[in-house]
Formats: C-alpha cells, structure tokens, sequence
C-alpha cells in the first residue's frame, strides 16, 4: 500500500526509528487525511478524529523500531489501528453519556481521490469494490465504520443474523481477491 | 474447533466481529503460530485498509494532524531532557519500602546539590538586585523577574525529582525481580489483539517482588484495565494485578506474587472490567510461558 514510487513506507517507518522527523511528517502527508476521515466517520466529531489521527502516528513514531512487516504493511496496520481507536473512544464515549437513539446514522460517501492512493490504485479498489454486491458492500462499510455487533448489524439491516455473516465473509474474501488479482 | 472452521472465521476477525468462544479460538489458533491463518488475516486486512482509504472520504487534514505532532514531538524532546519514562500507576506498593533507601538517599543528595546550586543563584542575583538598586528602576524590574523563574525552576525541580524518585523504585523492584536466586523472566508476546505489544514479566518469591513491564498497548476504554495473570498449573489463572498503559512509554507494574506451592506456568494480560475479574473473560492481549525449570 506504499503511496507513491520514491520512498515506500516500510523506508520511512526504518527512517523514524532513527529519529527522522520528516519521515513521520511525510507519512502524515500520505496517510493524515485519510485516518482522520475514517475516524471521523466513525466518531462523528473532527476534532476528535483528528486527535485519534496524531495519536496513531505517534505510537508509530515511538514504535517504529519494533515495527514488524511481517504482520503486514505499515498502511494496514496503520488504517487498522486507526479503526481500533477510534472505537474504543467510541466506546468509552459511550460509557460516559446517555444513549441517544435519534443520533444520526453514519453516512456513506464516495468521495473522489485523495491525496494519499495515486488515482490508479484507487480506481483499483474502487473497481474491486463494485465487484461485490450491494447487501455486501453496504455490510462491509457497517462492520467497518461502526461499533455496531452483528447482531445490531443484522437488527439494524433487518437481515438474519446467518445471513450477516455469510455477506459480510463472503463480501471481504471477493474485495480481497479482486484486489490481489489488480496487483494492488 | 478445526484449522478449516478457524479459518472461515477470519474475514469476521479481520473486521473485529467475532464474540465469545469463536473469538477466543480463533485468538488461541493465531496465537498457537498457524502462519497459513495469519497470511489470510493480514490479506484481509490488506483489503480492508484499502477499502478503508477509498471509502473514508476526504475530509481529514494533515496539517492538523501534524500540528498535534509538532506539539508531541516538541514535548517528549523536553521531557527527553528530564527523564525517559514516567512513572506508571501502581496498584500493589507493598514490598517496596526497604528498596526504596538507597535511591531516595542517592536523590536526596541530587536534591540538596539542586536546591544549594539555585539557592547560591538566588543569593548572587539578590545582591546583585542590592547593587543595582542604585541604578534604574528598569533594571531592578528585570532582575526581580529573573528571581521569579529561579523560585519557579525550584518547584519543577522538585516535581522532576519526584518523577525521578518513582522511577528509580520501580526500576529497583524490577531489578530485584530479575535478579533474585529463584527469579523466573518471561517475555510476554504481543497477540493478534495487540500484535505491536510487548512485555516482560520477572517474579522472585525470595525477594517478595514480581514486576512487569509493557509497551505497545493500546489505551482502555473508560470502563476497562488491562488485568495480569499467572496460569498456574493447580489452579489455572490466578489475578495478578490491573493497570492502565501510559500513553507514551513502558508501563511499569507491581504484581501481586503468586500463592505459595503453585507452580506458574505461564503470564497473560487480557482486558476485563474495570475492578477486574476473577478468571478472564476478555480477550488476551499479551501472553509468555515461563521456562519450564
């Protein structure tokens, strides 16, 4: 998932281990936007999402040196971490205040490039992601961008609970494929 | 349950869905070292990180993101200056008094040279403030400013050799831990639901200490703490103590030590309810067995 040709992200993640500080501002620059957008779709609060954002890159800033490829790209776990914490603050926002059920639902948008993906693997994903159905793409993009359990899933959707999990598996193993037959 | 029902379950792991038994055997399986089941959870991942960027949207800002940065970043080099790692909530301080002598005298001394060097400063720039007294007004104003932040330095110098203090104590008990004729170490392993995290467990019955110290967890939720156990092999998990990671740094525990006559066999740390539990329920975060003796 390395953003562009001149430096991969696994060389700038060796460079801030070595306490280079324009490694860490670069790879805000690839991947900033992006956490912070997927935090703020989760949490519904920019500000907060932004600090969800700096507090991943800082724990790879201060981890970069135990930072181990072999459990998969400095994007993924990236992306990932950002998804972790962002739930447990929802979470533990949710623990400190009453439950509103008239809050608004989490909006899905597709928005256009970004700066992070070039437009060619974006059009990648986003030609992987139209080879899944609707009923899986849209129980993907639940899973993902919410703290909801399946069975909230499958309430929420009125699908059967089976039946959310069986979408949900089968939705991610086609976008993987689709992804790994693009070379992405 | 079966490596092929493992794997079937992977794509929901990968998404953070699974509950209950299937969560934990899927854990145990991944833990256990199946690398055909890591390879599949990494390239769900993969897509799901990409599905993640494209979908997100583009309303994120890095030069925000890189404003918290630039402030983290310029905190932790002052800090640097000061002390490496701040001192850990500790939940168990029995055991620890005796070990504390040499360093809070070895402080004290640090201390008295700190506060004699400031004091010897102060009195230079007082009589100094009496010679000038004759000069302008301006001058006196300056100097009474400079005395101002010498009387502030004396307050953070206490505050930092306070941090200091700690930090020497726990180090000590940790020292203690590993050195003590029966001490047993373990490294404890980062699981799939920490995989960056680390730690070391060291238990010396002879000194009355066990210690742990852990980095690369994330934080708790509000009503959450990371618990320690000792799986015994009589009595299987034993409470060992609670703790919540320091945002930046290795975390540094006291454990309670485990009951006399059982023999441990292995250390775990899962995340339960606040106050913890008695036998784990949450999911394990990190886990190491104890060489076998």
């Amino acid at each position: 998932m390395a953003a562009d040709n001149r430096i991969t992200d696994e060389a700038l993640v060796s460079a801030m281990a070595a306490g280079d500080q324009d490694a860490l501002a670069t790879l805000n620059q690839r991947y900033g936007r992006a956490l912070s957008a997927v935090a703020d779709r989760i949490l519904h609060d920019k500000a907060d999402a932004e600090e969800v954002a700096a507090d991943v890159l800082w724990q790879l800033w201060r981890e970069a040196s135990r930072f181990d490829r072999s459990r998969g790209s400095v994007g993924a776990w990236i992306m990932m971490t950002v998804r972790s914490r962002a739930i447990d603050r929802i979470r533990a926002r949710k623990a400190r205040e009453p439950r509103d059920d008239n809050a608004a639902e989490p909006t899905v948008t597709n928005d256009p490039s970004n700066e992070i993906h070039s437009a060619e693997q974006r059009r990648k994903v986003e030609i992987a992601l139209a080879t899944l159905n609707d009923a899986e793409r849209e129980l993907l993009r639940l899973a993902y961008f919410s703290d909801l359990s399946q069975s909230e899933i499958a309430e929420r959707t009125s699908i059967p609970l089976g039946t959310v999990k069986s979408r949900m598996r089968s939705g991610l193993i086609r976008l993987r494929d689709a992804l790994q037959g693009s070379g992405e | 349950m079966d490596h092929a029902e493992i794997k079937n379950l992977l794509p929901l792991k990968a998404l953070s869905r699974l509950e209950g038994e299937e969560a934990r055997a899927v854990d145990e399986h991944l833990a256990a070292g199946c690398d055909e089941c890591q390879r599949e959870l990494a390239s769900f991942t993969e897509a799901l990180a990409a599905m993640a960027i494209v979908e997100g949207g583009d309303e994120g800002s890095s030069d925000q993101i890189w404003s918290r940065l630039r402030s983290r970043l310029d905190d932790a080099r002052d800090q640097s200056k000061i002390v490496d790692r701040p001192p850990a909530r500790i939940e168990n301080r029995a055991m620890r008094e005796s070990s504390r002598g040499r360093g809070f005298a070895m402080l004290g001394s640090a201390a008295a040279a700190v506060l004699l060097a400031i004091v010897v400063s102060y009195g230079l720039f007082t009589s100094r403030i009496q010679s000038i007294t004759a000069g302008t007004s301006n001058d006196i104003a300056a100097l009474t400013t400079r005395v101002i932040e010498l009387q502030r330095n004396l307050d953070t110098t206490g505050d930092q050799l306070a941090a200091l203090q700690a930090k020497v104590a726990q180090t000590t008990d940790l020292t203690l831990a590993s050195l003590g004729p029966d001490a047993r170490v373990v490294r404890l392993t980062g699981l799939p639901a920490a995989p960056t995290a680390n730690g070391t467990v060291a238990l010396s019955s002879a000194q009355g200490t066990a210690m742990l110290e852990v980095s690369g967890l994330p934080p708790t939720p509000d009503d959450k703490q990371y618990e320690v156990w000792w799986i015994g092999e009589k009595q299987g998990p034993l409470r060992a103590g609670l703790f919540e990671p320091l945002s930046q740094g290795a975390t540094i525990v006291s454990l309670d030590l485990p009951p006399p006559g059982e023999v441990v066999l292995a250390s775990a740390i899962t995340l339960e309810p606040r106050g913890g539990v008695d036998k784990p329920t949450g999911a394990m975060y990190l886990k190491g067995d104890f060489p076998r003796r």
